[in-house]
């Protein structure tokens, strides 16, 4: 190990001492980028050890967030929070769960199935996860807490759920990976299509078994059986919400619009909901755009230190280092791709899907390739990695996003504790991917074949 | 964290920060109205407008960068209080005091110090969008990069003015509890 990569290990090791101080995160990131900076170019001047990273080289931090600034994908990340306050703010999503409520009030867990079925739901028309967790946290779990369910089970199937967004095509994370990959995007969404409602039915096994084995922690609904007008109430609250989720999944589905022009209309389309149901005041509405600002405004604050984070970590050789590491192992193809998978799921607790996708991803592939595995297949199980790591503490991105717009009480240990589950989950849904490679094989050689 | 005591320095600052935030975050309701429009061309018109879509991303940069600094004065920035909140008021103070000293304010100065040449680079070359029928004045945004890390240096700095009188003579807040929320 050279001196510059002993500098990058205790840059992160300093990242996860610091990040315990409760300073915020994104700062945490940010500054420990300028300070590694700074101690690299003393040891390359003063000791003469060969470090790479000077300040030109951390100026390209800058760069870098122009990239973010001129990004249009991300457009949908606000779009989509703004949707989903607006949906919680004018009671339309209130409408939603509590009509769904009843409709599965005498199933013990159902509200958990719900907001389950509806992130699933999400996650076809989304593919952005902090999106999907700010809405299912704003939607789903106000109404799961008001029942009394269990505070760590409620935000940790919001969580879980949420994720979902990022591997059921259509997907941002899996476009990126199909051009790292130089493969079909087609092919790489068929591909993770069956794994993902894998995952789902897991969930939804998981969250029923705890209504039906601990009914304290998720009560069944409570309220009064469906009658006529509950039911006629459950069809005005369905229809004008089922109808602006379909169509915001309609049409990225079937090529009508990019997800940043979907978020757009469907925002639209909330925003009408809200004028025609006499929800929507000036002050409602100068609320709404506050608290998109501050959701949006955090969710960029850490993308921006960790783009800075990661830059610096990269130059001192961070990655090469674990790159070097997985290479010489001394196991066959099989026992290196568990290594590759296992690092990738240790590396989640602490990078986000977007560096582990285009570090890792490249260094690993030619090696997949001459090991003869599918890429396909491989990179499957690698988005479900990078999936599960937004549920792993200490920096799971779902967590925060969840934290965000949490409820007083719902805190990260209580969050933490929540998604421990679903992690087991995440790690037996990768087992029988990995078991049976035809869960993502299949369904694009019937497309093809 | 305790409840901070205000200067009158902050105050000022802070007041100014709220009120640009607030403004800016009716970007949001704009950019909404942009998309809408841009999809109903291309739909109903058949007509693609590549100034509409450099608008997008446009009004979402100067929206998420305000929103940036409008989320360290109201301090919705997410931290991991797994620890902390068990902290006495003081040692909390403390690490604000140090965290903003030695992580943010550095980071801050290095967003602000690469950021000016950025800017003035674009400037200096009239830079425009490099698509057909794209937008001008592309240094107008790259300029709001350094400004918005101008911006969170002057919250900083209230920020810094608030934690060290609390530090300094043991004051908590009075009134509307100082921190916007």
């Amino acid at each position: 190990m050279s001196g510059s990569e002993a500098l990058a290990l205790s840059m992160i090791a300093a990242f996860i001492g610091l990040v315990f101080t409760g300073y915020p995160i994104a700062w945490v990131l940010g500054g420990l980028a300028v300070l590694y900076t700074a101690i690299a170019i003393v040891l390359e001047v003063d000791f003469h050890i060969p470090t790479n990273v000077d300040w030109f080289y951390a100026s390209v931090t800058v760069d870098r967030i122009w990239d973010l600034m001129e990004n249009w994908v991300m457009v949908a990340l606000p779009m989509f929070i703004f949707m989903g306050i607006l949906l919680d703010r004018s009671g339309i999503a209130r409408d939603l769960l509590t009509g769904f409520a009843r409709l599965f009030g005498p199933v013990r867990g159902g509200l958990a199935i719900t907001v389950t079925v509806i992130g699933v739901l999400l996650a076809a028309s989304t593919g952005i996860i902090g999106a999907s967790v700010v809405l299912l946290g704003l939607l789903g779990l106000p109404v799961m807490l008001e029942r009394g369910y269990d505070k760590r089970f409620a935000s940790g199937t919001v969580c879980a759920v949420g994720t979902l967004g990022i591997l059921i095509p259509p997907s941002i994370m899996l476009v990126v990976m199909a051009d790292r990959m130089s493969m079909s995007v087609g092919d790489l969404f068929l591909g993770a299509l069956l794994p993902g409602m894998l995952l789902a039915g897991l969930y939804i096994l998981y969250v029923a078994g705890v209504g039906l084995l601990r009914p304290a922690h998720a009560p069944a609904g409570g309220g009064e059986p469906l009658d006529l007008r509950g039911a006629w109430q459950l069809v005005k609250a369905v229809v004008p919400a089922a109808f602006l989720i379909l169509a915001v999944l309609g049409s990225i589905f079937f090529g009508l619009a990019t997800p940043t022009e979907a978020a757009g209309v469907g925002a639209a389309g909330a925003l009408l909901l809200a004028l025609l149901k006499r929800a929507l005041s000036r002050k409602v509405m100068a609320e709404v755009l506050e608290e998109t600002s501050r959701t949006t405004g955090f969710i960029f604050g850490v993308i921006v230190g960790a783009v800075a984070f990661t830059l610096v970590l990269r130059g001192l050789g961070g990655d090469e280092l674990i790159e070097r590491a997985l290479l010489g192992l001394p196991f066959g193809p099989t026992g290196i791709l568990v290594c590759i998978l296992l690092a990738t799921f240790v590396l989640g607790f602490f990078l986000d899907w977007l560096e582990l996708t285009l570090i890792i991803l490249p260094l690993v592939s030619p090696v997949i390739a001459s090991l003869a595995f599918d890429p396909v297949w491989f990179t499957v199980m690698f988005a479900v990695c990078l999936q599960t790591s937004f549920l792993t503490p200490p920096v799971g991105g779902a967590l925060f996003y969840l934290r965000g717009i949490a409820p007083p009480g719902v805190d990260l240990p209580v969050i933490y504790r929540g998604v421990a589950p679903f992690i087991v989950i995440q790690l037996l849904g990768l087992a029988a991917i990995f078991h049976w490679r035809e869960l993502v094989t299949w369904l694009p050689a019937q497309a093809y074949g | 964290m305790p409840e901070l005591p205000e200067t009158r320095f902050s105050k000022r600052i802070d007041a100014a920060l709220s009120a640009a935030g607030r403004a800016a975050s009716w970007l949001w309701l704009v950019l909404l109205g942009v998309i809408v429009v841009n999809v109903t061309l291309r739909y109903v018109f058949g007509e693609g407008r590549i100034e509409l879509e450099e608008l997008q991303w446009h009004l979402n940069a100067a929206a998420f960068l305000a929103a940036i600094a409008y989320g360290y004065r109201v301090d919705s920035h997410i931290r991991i209080d797994l620890i902390s909140s068990r902290l006495p008021p003081r040692r909390r103070a403390w690490i604000e005091l140090l965290g903003t000293a030695l992580l943010l304010l550095p980071f801050l100065a290095l967003v602000l110090w690469f950021g000016v040449p950025f800017f003035w680079h674009s400037w200096a070359v009239s830079e425009v969008s490099a698509s057909p029928g794209g937008l001008p004045w592309r240094w107008l945004l790259k300029a709001l990069l350094p400004l918005t890390a101008l911006f969170l240096i002057a919250a900083a700095a209230a920020r810094l003015s608030r934690v060290w009188r609390y530090l300094a003579t043991g004051d908590v807040a009075t009134g509307d509890g100082g921190d916007g929320r």
